[in-house]
């Protein structure tokens, strides 16, 4: 492309002209591509597998109790803080008694769903949640189980992404840099 | 540019004196890239000075990151210059890393300079979009070079999304390494998605280069001095528009650029249409880089410590440290002293687009009005970077 | 004929191409965004009616409900009557316009010299518009368009003279029928440097990108009608609208003879709305590829580069048909 002005009035006008015809070419020749619209909601868009959606808490797979403990490792990640847990003592294992999560000051960074021992909360691949009352963007257990039935969970779960994240054993004696864990 | 500190008022259509004018333009307004204010003072359609007003996003990022961890701040931190939030992140662990004198490993390395050569690409698919919007209108020319623009940058931020989850804001980086890895197919993708915005590219310089109107709007046009650029600070494409050979990733490289052949783009103009230059440049170059990675990212872990477990779990010791990378607009840098716990005792963000914002006062004064938006688009201000 | 019969044929003819002329105005501003949105790989207008046939319906609904606001300090008779005063010239351009042999609502024998005296009128709304608002910004914007249309309607008036001295004559049915044997854009040189200079005359003194300068949105944020709403707003888009169609009928009867097309006669006035159509087009193509450029470089090419060119085109063109006339056809 050259970019230099050409001088003289019959080179400038040629350049003017060449240049009037190029741009229009381009605006001419992506007037028969297909358009790139997806005409969502009509049809579904199609949401990779770490997709960061909506938050949500899941049972145990094989025995189907609440996965959550109650153990509030999210509630002290969460940068806005905005979940907010109170644990219920049980024989064999510990509860969430309330669990709240105000999803409209929720960041979906995902740091909850790293740190959680047991991926009692994870992230949806979906994020349809529109309301006209931000009330009821505050999800509490009851709202958080029935986000997680209803839409398909996201891959990244705690103890997938710390396994991803962990580096491989290294042998005793040997230190790893900088802080302890 | 005025000499005290009160906010001038803004009058209404005052004749006093050589017919001059007080506008303002912003904060609200459809080209001020964010939320920025400029008081112009024109004589006619010249304007005759500048003032400045910026503070309008101001979000206390820095006192923010006393409050929160190592462990939270990175996913805060691209929120500063949220149009190219790699890099934000990176300067921010970058800076605990070296304080607690922390490896990162070869892979997370790479994947590091891939992300954030990708997001080079992207935000400079943003400002050619918003730049050509500018000087073109909403509804015309200018919105369908924006219009393929964003398509490009959707590519990217497709790609994104399927290696973190997050379009725009990602957490991807923690202190120690990345979050995470690459998953089956990503590479193939970052293929195809980097060789068709390479044919993209050439499709814009066909539509903007031999374009006599766009020459006409950008060359001479706020021209920056080599002087002026290193005597106000600025940084990025606009140091580089005029003159000065100064690139961090080969001044003072940092994760591992020094493997990679890459060039820096200069212009010697100094004008719009050289910054245009620069940073189109710019692109070919993100898109050698990240081809190289593409063709040989080392296996290994893609953290130094393990996952975290818990919000205080990195701890960094006493001691201090600035860190810099280059950004998609300059010199992004984060100074950070660390006390021995889990919680900064001071951050402070260096903003490339402060700096930038500087030069300003000096350059348009003696432009027409029309002329404003060309050359605060071609210094691609982020004010997520500005007001922190 | 009587007077009052005259005067009735003259009402209803109005009224027809009137009530035409708003419909046709609304669906071309659909047909201009469809056409834009491809060419921006994405699609226009689609979910009010069947692929957004319904947008200006809900578009000009949408406009008549809004809240009528008029700025404290406005001039407020100024700011309501300039609406108006732009609008009348715009549609008034059309009585002139014969869009089949014989029908039209005023075949003038100055045909051409009514259209474009009174095209150049609406600047005169254009500029109260600008100064009732007691807005900088409508201010500047009204000061760039007097320049710049004032500047562009000489060279637009001596592109349009081409066609006028190779017909002989400035009534629009004769120029029209003068192009039987060959339209004026296909007449060697002449012809194509006439209509090239035609289009881009009309587009800037359309305000059109590249030559919006006085809209400008990124910079003046609507210019001079930034103070309007509701339906006064509809009714200077429907002006501006209308202008760019009357222009596009213009060019079309000027250089694309007009409703000339294969077929029996009565197709002849959908040719010709094809053919404006097909100008209109060609503006719209123009205006989305191209960035503006400044009002002083616009003002630079008008008179230092488009009047003159379009001064020596009118001299060429008598030229050549005194030549023509001297030695016979």
């Amino acid at each position: 492309m050259n970019r230099i002005q050409a001088k003289g009035f019959f080179a400038e006008t040629a350049q003017l002209v060449g240049a009037v015809v190029r741009a229009m070419r381009i605006t001419f020749i992506t007037f028969f591509r297909k358009p790139v619209t997806v005409h969502y909601p009509d049809k579904p868009r199609a949401y990779p597998d770490r997709y960061r959606g909506l938050l949500a808490l899941v049972y145990e797979p094989d025995t189907g109790e609440e996965a959550c403990i109650g153990c509030r490792l999210c509630e002290f990640v969460c940068p806005p803080a905005v979940i907010k847990v109170e644990m219920q003592k049980g024989e064999k294992r510990n509860y969430a008694k309330t669990f709240t999560l105000e999803l409209y000051a929720c960041e979906f960074c995902e740091l909850c769903v790293q740190v959680c021992p047991t991926d009692a909360i994870v992230m949806m691949k979906s994020f349809d949640m529109a309301t006209a009352d931000r009330r009821e963007m505050l999800l509490d257990k009851d709202r958080l189980h029935a986000i997680g039935q209803q839409f398909p969970v996201s891959w990244a779960t705690g103890n997938k992404l710390r396994d991803m994240q962990a580096p491989p054993k290294k042998a005793p004696g040997e230190k790893h840099g900088g802080g302890e864990a | 540019m005025s000499a005290d500190t009160a906010i001038p008022v803004v009058r209404t259509l005052d004749y006093t004196g050589a017919e001059r004018l007080t506008m303002n333009m912003g904060p609200q307004h459809p080209s001020a890239h964010g939320v920025f204010r400029a008081i112009l003072t024109l004589e006619g359609e010249k304007v005759v000075a500048v003032d400045a007003v910026i503070g309008y996003l101001h979000r206390c990022h820095e006192k923010l990151a006393e409050t929160l961890t190592y462990a939270q701040y990175p996913s805060i931190a691209s929120k500063t210059d949220y149009v190219a939030a790699m890099t934000s992140e990176l300067a921010y662990v970058m800076a605990a890393e070296e304080i607690a004198k922390i490896e990162v490993p070869k892979r997370a390395e790479y994947l590091r300079v891939l992300v954030a050569e990708l997001q080079r690409i992207a935000s400079h698919c943003l400002w050619l979009g918003t730049w050509c919007m500018d000087m073109g209108g909403a509804l015309g020319g200018g919105a369908t070079i924006f219009l393929y623009c964003i398509r490009e940058r959707e590519l990217v931020l497709d790609l994104f999304e399927s290696l973190t989850g997050a379009r725009l804001l990602y957490g991807f980086h923690q202190v120690g390494g990345v979050r995470y890895d690459v998953p089956e197919g990503w590479m193939e993708q970052c293929r195809q998605t980097i060789d068709l915005i390479d044919k993209r590219i050439d499709e814009y310089q066909e539509m903007l280069e031999g374009n006599a109107f766009f020459l006409m709007r950008t060359q001479g046009v706020g021209v920056i001095s080599k002087e002026l650029a290193l005597d106000v600070g600025v940084c990025g494409p606009l140091l580089r528009g005029s003159g000065v050979a100064f690139d961090l990733r080969r001044v003072a490289p940092y994760s591992s650029y020094q493997d990679f052949d890459f060039r820096v783009p200069v212009e010697t103009a100094g004008d719009c249409f050289a910054r245009y230059r620069v940073r189109m440049a710019e692109f070919r170059e993100s898109i050698k880089i990240v081809r190289q990675i593409i063709a040989g990212l080392p296996e290994g872990p893609i953290s130094s410590r393990p996952g975290l477990k818990s919000v205080a779990q990195v701890r960094v010791p006493k001691g201090e440290a600035y860190t810099r990378v280059e950004g998609a607009r300059g010199e992004v840098g984060c100074y950070l002293i660390g006390d021995g716990t889990a919680k900064p005792y001071r951050m402070k963000w260096r903003g490339a687009s402060f700096s930038n914002l500087a030069v300003l006062p000096h350059i348009i004064p003696g432009h027409a009005v029309a002329d404003v938006v060309a050359i605060m688009g071609s210094v691609d201000p982020v004010f997520g970077e500005v007001d922190r | 004929m009587t007077t009052s019969s005259i005067a009735v044929t003259g009402l209803i003819a109005g009224g027809a191409v009137l009530g035409a002329l708003l419909g046709l105005v609304a669906y071309v501003t659909l047909l201009e965004r469809k056409f834009a949105a491809r060419m921006q790989s994405r699609i226009g207008p689609y979910r009010v009616g069947p692929h957004g046939l319904l947008q200006p319906i809900a578009d000009g609904v949408k406009l008549l409900l809004k809240e009528d606001i008029i700025p404290t300090d406005a001039d407020k008779r100024i700011f309501t009557l300039a609406p108006l005063v732009f609008v009348v010239p715009c549609l008034m351009i059309f009585a002139t316009i014969p869009f089949a042999p014989g029908l039209g609502v005023a075949d003038l024998n100055i045909g051409v010299l009514f259209f474009m005296a009174v095209s150049s009128m609406e600047i005169v709304g254009l500029f109260m518009a600008g100064w009732s608002s007691n807005n900088k910004y409508a201010l500047i914007s009204a000061m760039r368009a007097v320049n710049q249309i004032i500047s562009y309607d000489l060279p637009f008036i001596m592109a349009a003279l081409v066609p006028v001295l190779l017909t002989g004559s400035l009534k629009l049915s004769e120029i029209a029928h003068a192009q039987e044997g060959l339209w004026f854009i296909f007449y060697p040189v002449l012809g194509q440097l006439g209509f090239i200079a035609f289009i881009v005359a009309s587009v800037a003194a359309e305000n059109r990108v590249p030559f919006d300068i006085l809209e400008a949105e990124s910079e003046l944020v609507a210019g001079f009608r930034v103070e309007y709403s509701g339906m006064k707003f509809a009714i200077i888009q429907l002006g501006e609208y209308a202008h760019v169609l009357g222009t596009s009928f213009l060019g079309s009867l000027l250089f694309l003879g007009a409703w000339a097309g294969p077929g029996p006669w009565w197709l002849g006035p959908g040719w010709f709305l094809l053919k404006a159509l097909l100008i209109f087009l060609l503006i719209t193509w123009v205006r989305w590829s191209f960035i503006r450029i400044r009002v002083d470089q616009i003002l630079q090419i008008s008179w230092k580069l488009l009047l003159p060119l379009t001064v020596l085109l009118v001299m060429a063109t008598a030229v050549t048909v005194v030549m023509r006339s001297g030695t016979g056809e």
